[in-house]
């Protein structure tokens, strides 16, 4: 009995989404009504990769963080990148990977060095001149004409990039560039702050290496290493993908937290215009770097079979035949979406599991409802924050891989999805991850009835003509939806948070 | 004795209120003292002074002869200080045994106590797999005093424990904490003076963030006078 009581707004919830789907598609063919709501599981999944890590995100350490639809952004062009073509990544990285390697020297620099504040000041500056200095003339425009940007033109890759010296030039450039700028930043406070010891000073020692060293390998290999994901199978090229979306979010989700939002927890209200401010500046990097006007991309082999045996007649068969699309009630459903709503589902799996079944899950769990207590127990919520922003942020950059061979990738996606993953987030509880699975399933579920209204229209009573409206109806019924549930129960269906 | 934490001359500040204006005090280890005064005092911001939640601006924190002030709350606690908030601050939605868990600083710290907690509070084995926040209050006071039994911590801040608590649990409370100090030393903020004059050795007073007077309990139980003016209703 009890299970019933303390689980009511679920129960509540599903049985009146229940009564409203079956109201909803009276009139309309079984096909139809089914393939409304696997279109809408579709989306929800890819709300439920955005929305989780923004509710966690908010539940624990209360940062709304806007640019949460920009990481899925980036993701999403990060996998399309070295899906179609890695040499931009192949070329560009080496450099991101030498700048970081010499900013993690500063508290090694800290514990013997600490400038005065304006040996620090032109410290800085120097940093930034050498970093300029090391793109300069860089081939961006030819790097990313590969075909499917720019329209038409095509550069080889021989043409498009430069040569090893030169490169080589630049990643040393970038190298000392992040080997001031740690100088600029170190202080005796940070020093201390920072207690790591001679074991930690060692793994320090190693990491950088191992950046360099990696970076190193992408450089003098990118000829070799473009031929060999271009020659790979599509099927393998896109789970390298899919890594490489994930990892993009995850480790620009770790550099935000650790650079931008903590040194700003003591004011909120800076730390969210800046994460507004990296919005606007991740656009601008978007579409300076591969343009505005966005792409496709190349269904992976699994659901790019169109041969004459192909709908699939059932999900069995598919695995066999790798079809586009399976019938579903008689018509043909693309199979790429349903993959989606696959891992729409193992993340929420993963990520329950993480929660109730590990220690750091009892411990984010426990700083949702109070991050002050869970830091007089001893547990280093800083590390913790740190953690949980950049798994929220890898979720998030795969997600973006996982929509791109359905939607494309483009500037619009990061503001587009931010907003539905807002809604969900309000909708579902701030801080619940179950909220934001029922969130996005709701929000899913309207969009996609909504865009069948669009095109088809419905049979008012009291109206000859089926009532068509606007694209816009599907979002603003979202909005509507959400209007409706803060009337009704304010936190959210399942919110976690406190006070 | 040694003072296991000493306390000179601390002020604190909350945004711009000047809460703690020069508190200093001086815990010897292994006994209970108690730290008096009315609503708004500033015991509470004391304790969170302390433990570094709300960090001194000036003066010096030490624990163990070493100045903690400015360090993390993490950092602080590890050290072996454990705190028991006002309004208990057990994670609802965890169970018993979770909230325990977490309290965990080495592996094994549960294992190692779990005889002596349950012992102390034998109320909780019973309720070990329900979620704290279907506890009573009286039962998650419990919790909250076995949480910080779980690492080895030496000195306990404990903020008004009987707070909202029917006078049999309260007994039954103060008969745990006194059981505790053969091995912990103990801080505590207390605007019930039956409960603190009971358990408490010695005592601070403090008044709007100043410090009163201090010594023996059992020189203060006399002194109805001081009692009246700083701890009665204003």
């Amino acid at each position: 009995m009890t299970f019933f009581r303390s689980n009511r707004t679920l129960l509540i919830t599903i049985a009146v989404a229940i009564i409203i789907v079956f109201l909803a598609t009276r009139g309309m063919s079984a096909p139809t009504a089914v393939s409304i709501l696997l279109s809408g599981l579709t989306l929800g999944s890819l709300f439920f990769l955005v929305a989780s890590g923004l509710s966690l995100i908010f539940g624990l350490m209360d940062v709304l963080n806007f640019a949460h639809g920009s990481l899925f952004m980036l993701g999403a062009y990060a996998g399309w990148t070295i899906y179609t073509n890695p040499r931009l990544i192949l070329n560009t990285a080496p450099l991101g990977f030498a700048l970081i390697a010499g900013v993690m020297l500063m508290p090694i620099v800290a514990r013997k060095i600490s400038l005065p504040r304006v040996a620090r000041y032109v410290a800085a500056l120097l940093a930034a001149a050498l970093v300029l200095l090391s793109v300069r003339d860089f081939p961006l425009q030819k790097l990313v004409a590969f075909g499917t940007t720019v329209s038409g033109q095509v550069v080889a890759t021989v043409d498009a990039q430069e040569s090893l010296n030169a490169m080589l030039t630049r990643f040393a450039l970038m190298l000392v560039a992040g080997i001031v700028l740690s100088f600029a930043w170190a202080r005796r406070e940070k020093a201390n702050e920072e207690t790591e010891g001679t074991k930690g000073t060692w793994s320090r020692i190693g990491a950088m290496t191992g950046l360099l060293v990696a970076a190193l390998v992408m450089l003098f290999g990118r000829d070799a290493m473009e031929q060999v994901v271009l020659g790979t199978d599509s099927n393998l090229r896109f789970v390298i993908a899919l890594l490489v979306g994930a990892g993009t979010g995850a480790g620009l989700g770790a550099l935000m937290e650790f650079g931008l939002i903590r040194p700003l927890y003591a004011r909120p209200i800076y730390q969210v215009l800046l994460t507004l401010g990296l919005v606007f500046i991740f656009d601008q990097v978007v579409r300076l770097v591969w343009g505005p006007a966005g792409a496709f991309m190349q269904m992976p082999g699994w659901f790019a079979n169109t041969g004459k045996e192909c709908p699939a007649p059932n999900l069995i068969d598919w695995f066999g035949l790798h079809c586009d699309a399976i019938l579903v009630l008689g018509r043909p459903f693309p199979s790429y979406r349903l993959f989606i709503i696959l891992v729409g589902v193992v993340m929420l799996i993963g990520i329950g599991a993480l929660l109730r079944g590990s220690r750091l899950g009892m411990i984010i769990r426990a700083g949702v409802q109070d991050s002050a207590m869970v830091e007089a127990l001893g547990i280093n919520v800083r590390r913790v924050f740190t953690i949980v922003f950049a798994l929220g942020a890898g979720l998030a950059g795969l997600g973006g891989v996982v929509a791109t061979p359905f939607l494309g990738v483009y500037p619009g996606m990061a503001l587009e999805f931010l907003l539905q993953a807002f809604i969900v987030v309000v909708i579902g509880g701030l801080g619940s991850v179950p909220g934001a699975a029922l969130g996005a399933l709701v929000v899913g579920l309207a969009r996609a009835y909504g865009d069948q209204v669009v095109l088809t229209g419905i049979q008012l009573p009291f109206m000859t003509e089926p009532f068509t409206g606007s694209p816009a109806i599907a979002r603003a019924s979202t909005v509507l939806i959400m209007v409706i549930v803060l009337l009704l129960k304010p936190t959210g269906l399942l919110g976690k948070k406190e006070g | 004795m040694p003072n296991i934490l000493a306390l000179d001359t601390i002020h604190t500040f909350i945004g711009q209120f000047h809460i703690l204006e020069g508190i200093s005090l001086e815990v010897p280890e292994g006994s209970i003292t108690a730290l008096l005064g009315r609503n708004g005092a500033g015991k509470t911001t004391t304790l969170k002074s302390i433990i570094g939640l709300t960090p001194p601006r000036k003066g010096t924190v030490k624990f163990d002869n070493v100045d903690v002030r400015g360090r993390r709350a993490f950092d602080i606690a590890a050290m072996g200080i454990g705190f028991v908030p006002e309004h208990r601050a057990i994670f609802r939605d965890l169970t018993v045994l979770e909230n325990l868990k977490l309290a965990e600083r080495k592996k094994g710290d549960f294992e190692k106590h779990q005889g002596m907690i349950f012992d102390l509070f034998p109320d909780l084995k019973r309720l070990i797999k329900l979620p704290g926040g279907q506890l009573s209050g009286g039962q998650q006071q419990m919790l909250a005093i076995a949480r910080v039994l779980v690492p080895d911590n030496r000195l306990l801040l404990i903020d008004e424990p009987s707070e909202g608590l029917a006078p049999v649990i309260i007994e039954q409370m103060m008969e745990a904490i006194r059981t505790l100090t053969s091995h912990v030393t103990v801080l505590l903020v207390e605007q019930n003076f039956r409960v603190a004059s009971q358990l408490a050795d010695r005592y601070y007073l403090i008044d709007d963030g100043k410090p009163v007077q201090n010594g023996k309990m059992q020189d203060l139980v006399q002194d109805r006078a001081t009692i009246h003016k700083y701890l009665g209703a204003k």
